[in-house]
């Protein structure tokens, strides 16, 4: 049987269980990235990011629901980090239409969930599965560290090409800008509840698990708009094919 | 190695050559005491004067030049809004709140309040409200 790992020992082995999973080396990424995508093809993506990241404070509650009065700390993460998305200032949703009205699409086509592809689909209805029936430090690490912990380094990539080879401006983009700092501390709070109270071996397993789960839905969510939305017109994924096999190969799918 | 010292709390890290972090992830991760409510650019909790490397700190980002306004040209950061790449280091007042009131005593923004009222309020309610307010 597994042994308890010791905080710094877990810490390490949740950073792993990302690696090689990240979403920001899928294709659609990559073409962010280089400049290859037009505004079509932002549409497309804020169509499908708005029902994958717009439930995410209902995702929060379902684990509030099942978070314990004596963990005050997680239940107090959890309240702020869903009055962030909601009330602080802005919606965070708002800033997503915001965007999306910027590439030419409208907020009844970005609202509309007959917009999403499959694959969004799924990961929307594995987030609520995992926030509504896992212990709370299992769905917040698969969540948050798994999920939210990613988006920095995701949008640091991709925020300057916005401004730079898109033409956006500061105003419509400003989605990414927040969210390029606001998830570092969601994270990093993600990550101590985590470490705090998967006290068990088990827990531990579990949220190991669910973190690679969640790490490898992200990262089949964003291959899946190269492939349903943008390989029609740049072809199969080219100059980011190799880094997409390399992934898809550690993922056992490709 | 690079070092962010945060002098009030008498708190030094290293990180990775080549690594720019997030200044209040760092605080956060390692016990820094650095104040922060929000860690969205909005509340000003977590502001810190650069007593050093401020050359080693990302630019202001638009969250920040707005939030700072002036205190940006003393020298004040919000460490959840900068990066780090170099040498740094920081002090604060302990004691400090966010630098706008209604983060302080109120527990919605005014923006958000005027959602949930619309909301959850019916007109008429909405409209006592009101009556009541311009009575006094």
């Amino acid at each position: 049987m597994t042994e308890l790992l010791s905080k710094d020992d877990f810490r390490a082995a949740l950073e792993d269980a990302i690696k090689g999973r990240e979403a920001k080396n899928a294709s659609f990424s990559l073409a962010w990235a280089n400049g290859e995508l037009s505004r079509d093809h932002f549409a497309r993506w804020a169509e499908n990011h708005y029902h994958y990241v717009g439930p995410f404070a209902d995702y929060l509650g379902y684990i509030y629901a099942n978070t314990p009065d004596h963990a005050t700390d997680a239940k107090d993460f959890l309240l702020q980090n869903m009055y962030e998305e909601e009330l602080s200032d802005v919606r965070h949703t708002d800033l997503l239409i915001r965007f999306a009205e910027a590439c030419g699409t409208t907020r009844e086509r970005v609202t509309d969930p007959r917009n999403m592809n499959a694959v969004t689909r799924g990961l929307q209805g594995w987030c609520y599965a995992t926030a509504m029936r896992e212990h709370f430090a299992v769905a917040t690490a698969a969540l948050v560290v798994g999920l939210e912990s990613q988006v920095p380094a995701i949008y640091r990539k991709q925020y300057p090409p916005l401004l730079d080879k898109y033409g956006f401006s500061e105003e419509d983009t400003e989605f990414f800008d927040l969210h390029i700092t606001s998830d570092e501390v969601h994270g990093e709070r993600g990550y101590q509840i985590v470490l705090d109270y998967a006290d068990t071996p088990e827990l531990q397993q579990r949220c190991l698990d669910l973190v690679r789960a969640g790490a490898e839905m992200r990262f089949s969510y964003t291959k899946a708009l190269y492939d349903t939305y943008v390989a029609s017109d740049l072809g199969p994924a080219g100059t980011s094919k190799d880094a997409d096999d390399a992934d898809l190969l550690s993922l056992g799918t490709g | 190695m690079p070092t962010i010292r945060f002098l009030t709390s008498g708190c030094a890290v290293d990180f990775p050559d080549g690594d720019d972090v997030n200044m209040l992830r760092v605080a956060i991760r390692n016990e820094c005491e650095v104040p922060y409510r929000c860690a969205s650019g909005n509340c000003g909790t977590d502001r810190v004067l650069v007593v050093e490397g401020a050359e080693n700190l990302s630019p202001p980002r638009k969250r920040e030049r707005e939030r700072l306004g002036a205190l940006l040209d003393q020298g004040y950061r919000l460490c959840c809004q900068t990066y780090a790449s170099g040498d740094v280091s920081v002090q604060w007042d302990p004691a400090q709140k966010a630098l706008d009131d209604r983060w302080v005593d109120k527990a919605l923004p005014a923006a958000a309040n005027e959602r949930l009222q619309r909301r959850w309020l019916s007109e008429s309610d909405t409209a006592g409200a009101e009556r009541a307010a311009e009575a006094d």
